[in-house]
């Protein structure tokens, strides 16, 4: 009994890795942006909520409303003004992924200095749906639920317009071949721009779900930005609906592996399977060969 | 900002000696006293450093500098205190490097502590080396008892494993004897030196108190989901719940054991239990719950102490940075009692005396703090010291913990 319950909480778990890493893989398997201040976005949106409830005490679900469009708004200038010039004298990839990330890395040291300025150092957390439900006889814990559904939720929504809207195929054609995308007539520099807000609009949004169930301080962003690169990595650069699929495997890794082996050994599990992806397909888990 | 003041204390040092009709005796007083400190100020361990540690600092600067400053008495004159700071980035190599820096270079009058065991421990050596006396006020290791001898000049002020890890094992073990537990205990720790250290130093103390530890496990810092582990623990019946935890797994395995209904009759949680953000997150379900180094808020000075810090940065203070104040105090009573900056005198003044802080009394057997505030408890919305139960302002222990509402 308790190995069930072990299983679904890895499965809540799961759910909530592959909504940390939905956003950054649009962003960086899209725009071909590795954002480096993505956890930021993500620190952001747990602010956002937590000052929703302790501010205003109004329901942390609120302050997506105002989290999410503003990530998205600050993501887009991000593109167009800081990441442009840096586009255009690239001369290829590599050479960009390198300014890329200085850049980015320099973003994430401004983002979070400012938090720290403003909002202090303070750890922070608040109560919400923090009582447990009964599934088939186990318990899990509402909050991470309501996280786990919201993943659900996201990623079915990104898989339904990535595949069925107009919109969705240039995004796809950009991901495969930008340079062939813009000669069929896709708009690369405003999709590209589009989709890499719309990754810091859900890093935001799993910041405000996430932050039901942990305690976090304005620190906290480069860890979530390492935890979503892992499952990216891991699912494959552009595979957005993989992520989900990838976070899954490996919350499940993790809490049934750490209750079978060892609670300590759950981050040396983690890693162990990342390094087994790595080896094993390099590429990713659901990448096309 | 603090290079400034410096030259400028360079010149009119130069100055005295080309003007040597002075008197000796109206020698003048420094314009002020220099405090340096290296600090984290960015990474990880940022946000601590900031609410225990640099929120003191600047409180303590403010809170004396309006009063005119510190009083020297070999000039009969309150000087004002300034800072020179330094960020090491939580690296301890850096945090060396800094510290020749404020000593050699920017020859601060005093060092002050740097935030975080570890960083505390790696500055000792230099600090002694070149005789300043420094209170470490976030250091918590069983290596103190060891080391801290061969340093005089490090005072350390908050209570180590033993001191923590005993008091608990000794309540469990009077609990036992009144009959009113079984004396089952199940513990849990993050991996990271705190932990395991305060894990052994308890399980050392429960093995001679005649306690049982039914359970004990480690978890890695930054777990995601720690239900599982309360699952286990739970399954073995204990009657005490003792987490060496950190900040973020405090906070989870409050909250985890709600969700699952795991009610002990006592229930101990370390590093951030303390926190007013607990008590803001939980409301009242914390009744009960044992917790690691806590502050006597109705303590002499204290409610000075929380308006001050309250009006200064607009949020409550975090117990830590009342012990972090009371090094301050003691600091500064010292240097008053000597009356100049003689770093020996002012040693041997930390060393020998009795200090009254807004952490309590505080006297220093080599140089470990003697009976610092070790457990505390929180009891209807209030946080209350526990332990050592002979410490003046010492309150009785809820028990058993009440269940989760």
């Amino acid at each position: 009994m308790i190995l069930f319950e072990v299983f679904l909480g890895g499965l809540l778990l799961g759910g909530t890795y592959g909504l940390i890493a939905l956003g950054l893989n649009l962003q960086y398997g899209v725009a071909r942006i590795l954002n480096l201040s993505y956890g930021e976005f993500f620190m952001g949106g747990a602010f956002a909520a937590f000052f929703t409830v302790f501010l205003w005490k109004l329901n942390p679900l609120l302050s997506l409303f105002i989290s999410v469009p503003i990530a998205f708004a600050m993501n887009w200038l991000i593109y167009q003004y800081l990441m442009m010039p840096l586009i255009r004298r690239a001369p290829d990839q590599d050479a960009l992924d390198a300014d890329v990330v200085l850049v980015t890395f320099g973003l994430f040291f401004v983002v979070q200095g400012l938090a720290l300025v403003n909002w202090s150092g303070e750890l922070r957390g608040y109560s919400f749906l923090s009582t447990g439900v009964p599934v088939f006889g186990a318990t899990v814990a509402a909050n991470r639920l309501l996280a786990f559904l919201g993943a659900c939720f996201l990623g079915l929504a990104l898989f339904l317009v990535l595949r069925y809207t107009r919109f969705g195929g240039a995004l796809r054609a950009i991901t495969i071949d930008p340079v062939a995308a813009s000669l069929v007539g896709v708009d690369v520099r405003k999709f590209s721009a589009l989709a890499f807000a719309a990754g810091g609009a859900l890093a935001a949004a799993s910041g405000m779900l996430v932050s039901t169930f942990i305690s976090f301080t304005a620190a906290i962003g480069v860890e979530y930005t390492l935890k979503a690169l892992i499952v990216v990595i891991m699912a494959g650069v552009g595979r957005v609906t993989g992520t989900l699929a990838a976070g899954l495997v490996l919350g499940v890794v993790e809490s049934v592996g750490g209750y079978l082996l060892d609670p300590a050994l759950t981050i040396a599990i983690n890693f162990g399977l990342f390094m087994l992806v790595l080896l094993w397909r390099p590429t990713g888990l659901f990448t096309r060969a | 900002m603090d290079r400034r003041t410096f030259v400028k204390g360079s010149a009119a040092a130069v100055g005295a000696t080309t003007l040597p009709r002075i008197p000796a005796q109206a020698q003048s007083a420094p314009a002020s006293i220099r405090f340096g400190y290296s600090i984290t100020m960015s990474g990880p361990l940022a946000p601590g450093a900031d609410s225990t540690t640099i929120s003191a600092y600047k409180l303590w600067q403010k809170r004396v500098n309006d009063g005119g400053g510190i009083t020297l008495k070999k000039y009969n004159k309150k000087v004002p205190i300034e800072y020179v700071s330094y960020d090491d980035q939580g690296k301890p190599d850096e945090l060396l490097k800094l510290t020749e820096r404020l000593i050699q270079q920017d020859k601060v009058d005093m060092v002050l502590s740097p935030y975080a065991s570890h960083m505390n421990l790696a500055s000792a050596p230099i600090i002694n080396k070149a005789e300043y006396p420094v209170i470490m006020t976030t250091a918590t290791t069983n290596k103190t008892y060891e080391l801290g001898p061969r340093w005089p000049y490090a005072f350390w002020n908050i209570a180590q494993p033993r001191a923590s890890s005993g008091a608990l094992s000794k309540v469990l073990a009077d609990l036992k004897k009144q009959g009113k537990i079984k004396g089952r205990v199940a513990t849990v720790h993050p991996t990271v030196e705190y932990g395991v250290e305060n894990n052994e130093a308890f399980l050392a103390a429960a093995k001679t108190d005649g306690i049982e530890v039914v359970f004990t496990k480690g978890y890695p810092l930054g777990a995601a989901d720690l239900q599982p582990l309360i699952r286990e623990a739970m399954a073995t019946d204990p009657d005490a719940f003792i987490a060496f935890s950190y900040p973020p797994d405090t906070f989870m395995l409050t909250e985890q054991m709600q969700i699952v209904g795991f009610n002990p009759q006592l229930m101990y949680v370390a590093i951030g239990g303390v926190f007013p953000t607990y008590k803001a997150k939980f409301g009242n379900k914390i009744n009960g719950i044992l917790v690691y180094g806590p502050a006597d808020n109705s303590g002499p000075g204290m409610d000075e102490f929380a308006k001050a810090h309250q009006a200064m940065f607009n949020r409550a203070y975090e117990p830590g940075a009342v012990n972090v104040y009371s090094a301050l105090q003691i600091t500064q009573e010292a240097i008053e009692t000597v009356g100049e900056i003689d770093r020996k005198k002012i040693r041997d003044v930390i060393a020998g005396g009795s200090f009254k802080t807004v952490w309590g009394d505080i006297k220093y057997v080599n140089q470990l703090n003697a009976d610092p505030w070790a457990v505390g408890q929180w009891q209807n919305g209030e946080l209350v010291c526990l332990f050592p139960a002979s410490k003046a302002g010492a309150k009785q222990m809820l028990f058993p913990k009440p269940k989760w509402s």
